[in-house]
């Protein structure tokens, strides 16, 4: 869909655009579904596992029953539905076993929220508790408990997936190319490294939140803060084994996803408890304690990397091997899995390489899609691995990344030729080192460093990503013209606050040639009444549905065309068009206005033509295929985005203490649809990624038991974690088959953030750092070369970071 | 709240004392709620009745006069930051005000209620322990004064018994003019508990350290002198606290971190 | 109990449970959804309204403590159909993404320009400190006050390479 304009000539790509949404959020009058009510609607709450693992012996609920207001219960027991996206493993509440602490056992729907909280607290579980696998790595040893001793009876995607029944693997992804053994055998140096980072939680500012309505003749009406409204439909209607045309969902403003609200969450819920109280609506809104350990998060990883490197510094063979903690259930992290895999060495040429990356189960809250989709994890990896590489083989590190970076001629890990239009990483690092100053202090940084007594580092780190995707992912957008001549776009990607319906109004305005004052996109998506869309995930909406935007302005316009070529008595190709109406080129004096189209023409004598514009556009990803099970071989990417972040850091010595000083990021994004929202992506997933990078993550104790599922032991960055200064640029190599050359870049900005943090801070300190996040203790730690705190899942009170239960209180 | 209780605002203290007396084991003082309302969000606490302790005349009295600096129940922290006396008088004081919490829990939480709530991380404590404050203690059958360093009696304990409220705190007028810096290891930048929370003042030629997060209760060190050297001040100032390990960090970073405090602040405040 | 309030300039007179948190009484007795819960624990911001002059998490206060008292909240933002300077200026700067938070930051701003017509990037860091956004990474909100001041700093742009 790219056509080589220069920005300049175009009105509206590229340009300063507002936000269609503003008015609504800045005002309060965004309706979010936890604003919503229905009439005779109940509220639910639910009964959680305090255990990680553990038999259900027996759930007595005849007391909860009797309470005042309760009109519905309901046990794993009563239901046998199984859901899931990629593995089915899941029931909707606990059966026989719970599988993590805070996964549900019962649900109650009450009048108030009062009666169901008394409820949930009069039922009474017992349990038999059974001992949990909690580290992935542990998982993988034979004697493990099997998280899913039924895992070959589960149904799965097969084409893409390979689950191992009888162990913890939930799959196990291979990549193979060229020959390894060889590599190693010509390397001049090889380096081998471990590297982990643990769970975090996405923490959309929104808690998951669904209202559903069972109704009579099995029609049900789904309301919930869910980022793919058709994905939600299609499993539900596969969960219950309900036709299509009986669900509608329906998602109105979301208070942000970032990935954990991409698949089916708590609707399933919701509708058992709705059918069961005869059909009244019922609401569930998770707390933020629920949010952290009932719904999921992202996976932990611990990846090794064996890597290669000749004489002058040119990888030759890379061996990897990602581990990855799924959780109790699949979900997503099979799929991260894949995407990771066939990803896993970074935005480098590696002529050798073998992937292994296995997705595990442990009894721990699950895992799934968070933004970057496995990215910013591996990253973390491979950028600190390649700083590790340079430092031990007496190179600059900017020098080793350029000299393997990806450049055209190059073929990535399954075989795809990158070409001089896939995008230009080497642009991005060597701008994002030059904005930071990299490989020297100025004057004023060495005079800050004497005056502080603290050490200045800089440090870079490179990505990629591509949207991990089914390879024949579609979308749709319809395009109506109102009786004024205006445009209503319909499309159900969502916008939860990513801004790509800015740049689809963009897109439709500019080529459409009209006012964008004229263009709305309707927000609030609806599966009754939106052309559909596979899901709000990966950084494919832009391209994916931009196209779309595009072929449905030019449907809409060939069918204007059609209506005023046979008005005007004139050959459809001798017409133009501007913002108002279509005339005849050779006489522009005769016309006939868009407005008068719109719903249909009326001829002078009464004879209607035409009908109502509609302008239908359909996109299909193209030329992606299946990755050969055995070797990876394949074209999974769509598009690659690349990019590059700059650090500047100043740090401590003596306490592990730092300071970001200077962040700039660079990314090729082919084309800036809307400058300020890519910023916008830009600097907000910047500091998603710093949240990462510096304080969040999960911490369980040895009863599997989460220590920290809430902001006070949780932390996010706040306004005053900012850096002290942010830049950000755009790389242009405009992507051939993107809307007006754009790719996405809504994910890209949170990965490798935290590996440019830990090579700055290697850079200021010589700390080794190999887990993220990098707390001040743990850079301190790695300063003094002490051993690391025994992260996520503590050993003892002492010595460790956790307190000994009696003194957990201590705060 | 998914909690019921009853509300009951008295309009005097001595109404409190009396309402205290009768809801000794069912009933909580709410004064800022900062931290009594999400106990109670949370089930930590089920109190039937719920004594708003901010609503009698002069609840939210702050003023200087002969004896010092004096807060009511119902003065915020935000309320002493604008106080000129405060500000003035008693720069330590405000020093440690401005790093509890975030700018809205500040105009809601109390000075009392951090200290009543005797959390080892009270950010309000090291300023009351270094300046010398005392707890006027109210209840039905009279009044009591005691000096914050005898105030808390362990973890979340404080000497206070049920039927007695804290009226006022009373900052010395003799501790006025003293100076210092609160220094607070946080994990993030913005609000946050204290890993670790050292400060340390300086007032007629006399020292004085507190510490916070690093003992069951905020510890006062009045030991050290301007003879000591920095590194037998820290090893007096750690000799009086017992870090544990816990989600914040370690035992071992907590110690070395205070000395590291120590040691800078010695240098700094001068 | 029976409770009266002004929000908005409006004096409302209502009855509500005494374990009441402000934050459900304006939204659920109210109907004034504007103002959210993302906490429930005094963590986030998304709460936050202006009581009688102070920017508090209502999540953290009764609605029985409040009677009598003077209340504002987003609704109350945009005086007729259009938008406060405020609003105007994060408009402007794409201060909004999802909007989760955007209305208790709002409310956050608001009380912190009351008394200061020109606080420094520092000052206005820390008034939203109890604010979390985990969408925008702040920056664009900092740009929207600093220029709303008439303090713009000018960087605040996308650039091309
Ligand atoms: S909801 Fe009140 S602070 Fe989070
Ligand atoms: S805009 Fe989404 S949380 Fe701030």
């Amino acid at each position: 869909m790219f056509d080589d304009i220069k920005t300049a000539d175009l009105a509206y790509v590229g340009k300063k655009a507002g936000r269609p949404d503003m008015v609504e959020k800045l005002t309060g009058e965004a309706m979010f579904v936890s604003d919503m009510e229905l009439p005779g609607m109940l509220h639910a709450q639910l009964k959680k596992s305090p255990h990680a693992r553990a038999r259900i012996k027996h759930i007595e609920t005849a007391k909860a029953a009797a309470l005042p207001g309760v009109r519905a219960i309901i046990t794993g027991e009563e239901l046998d539905y199984h859901i899931g996206l990629y593995i089915v493993d899941k029931y909707i509440l606990a059966k026989g076993e719970v599988r993590h602490y805070g996964e549900a056992v019962a649900a109650v729907a009450a009048e108030t929220l009062e009666q169901a909280r008394a409820a949930v607290e009069a039922i009474e579980v017992e349990y038999e508790s059974l001992p949990p696998v909690l580290h992935h790595m542990d998982a993988l040893k034979p004697d493990a408990p099997l998280v899913h001793p039924d895992l070959g009876t589960y149904s799965y995607v097969t084409a893409a997936f390979t689950p191992k029944p009888g162990t913890n693997i939930a799959n196990h992804t291979k990549l193979r190319k060229g020959d390894v053994d060889k590599g190693f055998a010509e390397s001049a140096y090889i380096v081998e490294r471990e590297y982990s980072c643990p769970s975090v939680q996405h923490v959309p500012m929104e808690t998951h939140v669904a209202i559903v309505q069972w109704g009579k003749g099995d029609k049900v009406s789904i309301w919930t803060s869910a980022q793919s409204p058709f994905t939600v439909r299609n499993l539900f209607c596969h969960a219950f084994k309900l036709p299509h045309i009986n669900v509608r969902v329906q998602t109105p403003y979301v208070g942000g996803g970032f990935g954990g609200k991409a698949g089916i969450g708590v609707e399933p819920l919701c509708a058992v408890l709705s059918r069961k109280a005869n059909g009244k609506p019922v609401k569930f809104q998770a707390s933020r304690e629920e949010e952290f350990s009932l719904l999921p998060c992202r996976s932990a990883l611990t990846y090794r990397i064996k890597t290669g490197i000749s004489a002058d510094g040119r990888i030759l063979a890379q061996h990897m091997t990602m581990y990855w903690d799924s959780g109790a259930y699949a979900d997503y992290a099979v799929n991260v899995t894949r995407a990771s895999g066939f990803s896993a060495s970074g935005p480098y040429e590696i002529p050798n390489a073998w992937v292994d990356a296995y997705t595990i189960y442990t009894n721990k809250p699950y895992g799934t899609a968070y933004r970057g989709f496995g990215h910013v994890e591996f990253h973390w990896a491979v950028e600190r691995h390649m700083e590790l590489i340079a430092s031990a083989i007496g190179m600059d590190p900017l020098e080793f990344r350029l000299k393997n970076a990806l450049r055209p001629g190059c073929h990535t890990m399954t075989g795809e030729e990158i070409l001089p239009g896939t995008g230009n990483v080497v642009k991005c690092i060597e701008e994002a080192a030059r904005r930071v100053g990299y490989g020297t202090l100025t004057a004023a940084e060495k005079a800050r460093e004497k005056k502080t007594g603290w050490k200045i580092g800089k440090g870079v780190a490179a990505l990629q990503k591509a949207p991990a995707m089914p390879s024949f992912t579609a979308t749709s957008v319809v395009l109506k013209m109102n009786e004024d001549g205006s445009v209503l776009v319909n499309l159900a990607l969502c916008d939860y606050g990513q801004g790509t319906y800015a740049s689809i109004r963009q897109i439709v305005a500019e080529r459409l040639g009209f006012d964008i004052e004229k263009v709305k996109v309707a927000f609030e998506n609806d599966t009754d009444r939106d052309p559909y869309d596979w899901q709000t995930v990966a950084s494919k909406g832009l391209l994916l549905s931009g196209n779309a935007a595009i072929l449905a302005a030019e449907d809409l316009l060939k069918t204007a065309y059609a209506v005023a070529g046979e008005a005007l008595r004139a050959n459809p190709r001798d017409l133009a068009h501007d913002g108002t109406k279509v005339y005849i080129k050779h006489h522009p004096s005769k016309s006939v206005s868009f407005s008068s189209m719109a719903v249909g023409l009326a001829m002078p004598n009464g004879n209607g033509i035409g009908g109502p514009l509609i302008g239908v556009g359909r996109y299909i990803a193209q030329g992606l295929s299946n990755l050969d099970k055995e070797t990876g071989e394949g074209n999974p990417a769509i598009d690659w985005t690349y990019g590059a972040h700059g650090m500047i850091v100043e740090v401590n010595e003596d306490t592990g203490e730092y300071r970001v000083l200077k962040v700039a990021s660079v990314y090729d994004v082919g084309r800036a649809i809307n400058p300020d929202i890519v910023r916008g992506q830009a600097i907000g997933g910047m500091i998603q990624g710093l949240g990462t990078a510096i304080c969040e993550g999960y911490i369980y104790d040895q009863q599997g038991r989460l220590l920290n599922p809430s902001f006070t032991d949780n932390k996010i960055p706040t306004a005053k974690d900012l850096p002290m200064e942010i830049e950000c640029a755009v790389v242009e190599t405009p992507q051939v088959d993107g809307p007006y050359g754009a790719r996405g870049v809504g994910e890209h900005s949170m990965i490798s953030v935290a590996p440019a943090l830990g090579n700055a801070i290697q850079k200021a300190t010589g700390a080794e750092i190999t887990h993220m996040p990098m707390r001040f203790e743990d850079v301190w730690r790695a300063i003094q070369k002490k051993e690391p705190i025994d992260n996520w899942i503590t050993k003892s009170p002492v010595g460790s970071c956790r307190s000994a239960p009696e003194l957990r209180n201590h705060e | 709240m998914v909690y019921e209780f009853r509300y009951l605002a008295p309009r005097t203290a001595s109404e409190l004392a009396a309402l205290l007396d009768g809801h000794k084991t069912d009933g909580k003082i709410l004064a800022g709620g900062t931290d009594l309302i999400p106990n109670i969000r949370n089930g930590l606490m089920k109190p039937r009745v719920v004594i708003d302790i901010k609503k009698y005349e002069g609840a939210d009295r702050i003023s200087f006069g002969s004896d010092g600096l004096s807060m009511g129940p119902a003065v915020t922290i935000n309320d002493v930051l604008r106080s000129k006396d405060a500000r003035e008088r008693y720069p330590v004081l405000c020093g440690c005000a401005h790093e509890l919490a975030s700018h809205q829990i500040r105009n809601r939480a109390t000075v009392t209620g951090n200290v009543v709530n005797a959390s080892p991380c009270s950010d309000m404590a090291p300023a009351l322990l270094c300046l010398g404050a005392s707890a006027v203690i109210r209840s039905a059958t009279g009044e009591r004064i005691v000096p914050f360093s005898q105030f808390f009696a362990g973890v979340k304990k404080t000497v206070l018994v049920p039927g007695e409220f804290l009226e006022r705190i009373v900052v010395p007028a003799a501790s006025a003019g003293a100076v210092g810096r609160y220094m607070k290891l946080k994990r993030i930048a913005g609000h946050d508990l204290g890993i670790v929370g050292v400060l340390m003042t300086r007032h007629e030629g006399r020292l004085r350290f507190a510490v916070s997060s690093a003992a069951p209760t905020p510890v006062l060190v009045d030991t050290v002198t301007e003879k000591d050297s920095p590194d037998e001040a820290a090893r007096k100032v750690l000799a009086a606290v017992s870090p544990i390990s816990d989600v914040r960090g370690t035992r071992e970073y907590r110690v070395h971190m205070i000395g590291v405090y120590v040691r800078r602040l010695l240098a700094e405040v001068r | 109990m029976k409770i009266k309030l002004t929000v908005n300039g409006l004096l409302y007179e209502r009855d509500c449970a005494e374990h009441t948190t402000l934050l459900r009484f304006i939204r659920e007795g109210l109907g004034l959804t504007g103002t959210k819960e993302g906490c429930g624990m005094g963590e986030c911001g998304a709460c936050t309204v202006i009581l009688n002059g102070h920017a508090v998490n209502s999540c953290m206060v009764l609605a029985a403590e409040v009677d009598g008292a003077v209340i504002s909240t987003i609704e109350g933002e945009a005086q007729g159909p259009s938008l406060s300077d405020i609003q105007k200026s994060f408009e402007k700067h794409h201060a909004v993404q999802c909007g989760f938070c955007t209305p208790g930051m709002v409310m956050s701003v608001k009380e912190l320009l009351v008394d200061n017509r020109k606080p420094s990037t520092d000052e206005v860091k820390e008034a939203i400190e109890g604010n979390f956004c985990r969408c925008t990474g702040y920056t664009q909100i900092v740009e929207a006050v600093m220029d709303l001041t008439g303090q713009p700093d000018g960087k605040g742009e996308l650039e091309h390479v």
